[in-house]
């Protein structure tokens, strides 16, 4: 009598573990959107990638790796791809353009946990989740891929809407669009526009598609004849959304804002190689939200300033950063550009800001450079996959950096400011040349010019936890008082 | 019996499975590809269409400043004088502040009656309001006004780009003297192009 009831709890386990078996294959189709290139354009020919089984239009955009500032470098490319999607993609890839077959492969960020199969030089992975990927093959940072895998799009803006500038697929040269109150500018998936676009004194400004902004028809700004050509500079502007574009090949900065407020930037990836070559740079601005972007640049990634009076309110969160040249999170040096009265930075977030390369500079920086008021920062799930900053001759590679000293940048020269109040509550850090902890270090100027304040919490350089000072290599100078370490 | 049963039930239900495991790359997919137009060359987006129509008209004449000597005091950054009359309006002359002005050698004497102020085209230099009067000298030395100080619309609707008209005078020399510019980030004059006809 037992026997069959045993068989039958048998097959009962069977049919239990096969529920979710018959789940998976029940699972909704995957949605995907593809873009093809323009037909004035030529596919990469250093990456063949596919997903679900589909081409991908792979772009080679200007990258960089001269990881010291020269005012005549040259850039090199590296391939980037796009696409929507929702459900679950299998990403394939070739690389013909690398000197050696694939051997091995890395996604980054680590984060999302991807281990690819490499089978005879292809390499393939599985994503559920939009966001962007960056492929690392043979573990040589050249020809990196980035991969970025877009939610599917919403509200697409009406064409034929009298406020709406539609620019669909193909390829677009324009000398500058400027933007005014209550105007679109959609740039769709599939488009390359070779132009620069204005918010000047507007109200209530969009910017959105899935498009690239490509600025590789200009020379370098400080090359002879040619000048500054920011993709998308908003001044004096408020109420603006920027959303799911792509930025590359920029002759200088790539997102600017300058004296604006309320702005929100969603999903925008910035590529860049070439002088000046900032990410994401605000001036004197307020109540600024960017989320859920990536910014590879050859200057600084992550940029805050003072140029015509204070900053307050500005949050990055959820941010994927790859820095060529100078600092991936920067405030500084200008602090007071403008020589405005009692100027400050507050109020300002970096959260679940992921590092994937710093070559150069500090990967967390305060250069008060001017007179201003620094205070309330916060950085909190800083992670640092890979912390190779190797300075100017031996100077400036720093982990975190906090001074107040003149510069070459500053304008006030006479008088400085202070550093107050600043957190960091969350910073690993994976990989290190030679498995050493970075040195940081905070330097004031005075005993009216202090750094005051700063608390450093849950800090994993190595898989270590830190707790102290000098196992934080944290050296401080007779003007800083009230730095933690907890 | 009832195990081979339950044997079979397994097979059955595992078939399947293992099914699922072998077609691993087939993810059902519901793709749309949105097409590329057919293009042979970057083009203006069709939305934005070319305003050069709008444009204030200049005269067919030659254009007597360009690549002429010009003189003028600081310049703002790299914006240097030799940008006035180089024939390009993407590059440009700003003074470091106003008033400031920009002496022409036509290098013979001519009769001369408009001088256009030409800034870069493109709808990203925002609309300002330059304050620009005008002097001919036929010597260098001794200048009559030609054009009193006036302020000047520039738009990129019309070009970005002024014509100051005036009784023909005979010249040598042109001063074209610039007392205010609104622009929102120049405290200096800004000219792409200062253009100087008969």
């Amino acid at each position: 009598m037992k026997k069959p009831i045993r068989s039958l709890t048998a097959c009962l386990l069977i049919i239990l573990m096969a529920i979710p078996v018959f789940g998976l294959a029940d699972q909704q189709p995957t949605k995907l959107t593809l873009y093809e290139g323009p037909k004035t354009m030529r596919t990469s020919g250093d990456a063949v990638v596919t997903v679900n089984g589909y081409d991908l239009f792979v772009y080679d955009v200007m990258v960089n790796h001269e990881h010291i500032w020269n005012a005549n470098t040259l850039p090199t490319t590296t391939p980037m791809t796009y696409f929507d999607f929702e459900g679950t993609a299998r990403i394939r890839i070739e690389m013909p353009g690398l000197p050696q077959a694939v051997e091995s492969a890395v996604v980054q960020p680590y984060s999302w946990g991807i281990e690819p199969e490499v089978k005879d030089g292809v390499v393939s992975f599985l994503i559920t989740e939009p966001g962007q990927y960056t492929v690392v093959f043979n573990g040589n940072v050249n020809k990196a891929l980035h991969i970025f895998a877009n939610p599917l799009e919403t509200d697409v803006p009406d064409p034929d809407d009298p406020d709406v500038f539609y620019i669909g697929p193909g390829e677009w040269v324009i000398d500058a669009i400027a933007l005014q109150d209550n105007q679109t500018l959609y740039l769709s998936g599939g488009a390359v526009l070779h132009s620069i676009i204005s918010v000047a004194n507007a109200n209530n400004v969009k910017i959105r598609g899935r498009g690239i902004i490509d600025g590789s028809d200009y020379p370098a700004w400080n090359q002879a004849g040619s000048y500054a050509r920011v993709p998308i500079d908003l001044n004096h502007s408020k109420n603006v959304t920027v959303e799911g574009i792509i930025i590359v090949n920029s002759n200088c900065w790539n997102l600017n804002s300058y004296s604006s407020k309320n702005v929100a930037i969603d999903n925008v990836k910035i590529i860049s190689g070439r002088q000046n070559g900032d990410g994401f740079t605000f001036q004197s601005c307020t109540n600024h939200l960017v989320t859920n972007c990536f910014a590879r640049t050859w200057d600084d990634s992550l940029v805050i300033k003072n140029y015509s009076g204070s900053t307050k309110g500005i949050t990055f969160k959820n941010i994927q950063v790859w820095t060529d040249l100078a600092q991936s999170m920067e405030i500084g040096y200008e602090t007071d550009k403008g020589m405005t009265l009692d100027p400050e930075i507050t109020e300002v977030l970096f959260e679940d800001v992921t590092v994937l390369y710093n070559f150069h500079k500090p990967i967390i920086s305060i250069h008060n450079s001017d007179d201003a008021f620094v205070h309330g920062i916060v950085y909190r799930n800083i992670v640092v996959e890979n912390a190779f900053m190797q300075g100017d001759n031996g100077n400036n590679k720093e982990l975190i950096e906090m001074t107040l000293q003149n510069s070459s940048w500053s304008t006030v020269r006479d008088e400085f400011g202070s550093i107050d109040n600043v957190l960091i509550d969350g910073l690993t850090v994976i990989n290190t040349p030679e498995g050493k902890v970075p040195r940081s270090r905070m330097s004031g100027i005075g005993e009216d010019n202090m750094i005051t304040n700063v608390t450093l919490k849950n800090v994993k350089i190595l898989g270590q936890p830190i707790t102290t000072l000098k196992d934080m290599k944290l050296s401080i100078d007779e003007y800083c008082d009230g730095i933690v370490i907890e | 019996m009832k195990r081979l049963m339950c044997l079979i039930l397994a097979l059955l239900l595992l078939a399947p499975c293992l099914a699922f495991c072998e077609e691993e790359e087939e993810i059902e997919t519901i793709v749309t590809i949105l097409p590329a137009p057919e293009q042979t060359k970057a083009e203006r987006p069709p939305c934005f269409p070319d305003p050069a129509d709008d444009y204030i008209p200049l005269p067919e004449s030659a254009n007597l400043a360009q690549g002429k000597p010009a003189l003028s005091g600081k310049h703002a950054d790299v914006y240097v004088i030799k940008n006035v009359n180089d024939g390009k309006t993407d590059t440009y002359w700003e003074s470091l502040g106003c008033p400031a002005e920009v002496l022409f050698d036509l290098q013979g004497t001519f009769s001369v009656s408009t001088v256009a102020v030409c800034l870069n085209p493109s709808s990203i230099w925002e609309p300002r309001i330059q304050e620009i009067a005008v002097q001919v000298s036929l010597n260098g030395e001794n200048f009559t006004e030609v054009a009193a100080p006036a302020k000047y619309q520039f738009d990129a609707a019309t070009g970005n780009r002024i014509r100051i008209d005036f009784g023909a005078a005979q010249a040598a020399f042109v001063k074209v003297i610039f007392t205010l510019n609104s622009a929102s980030r120049s405290q200096g004059a800004q000219a792409a192009e200062i253009c100087i006809f008969e």
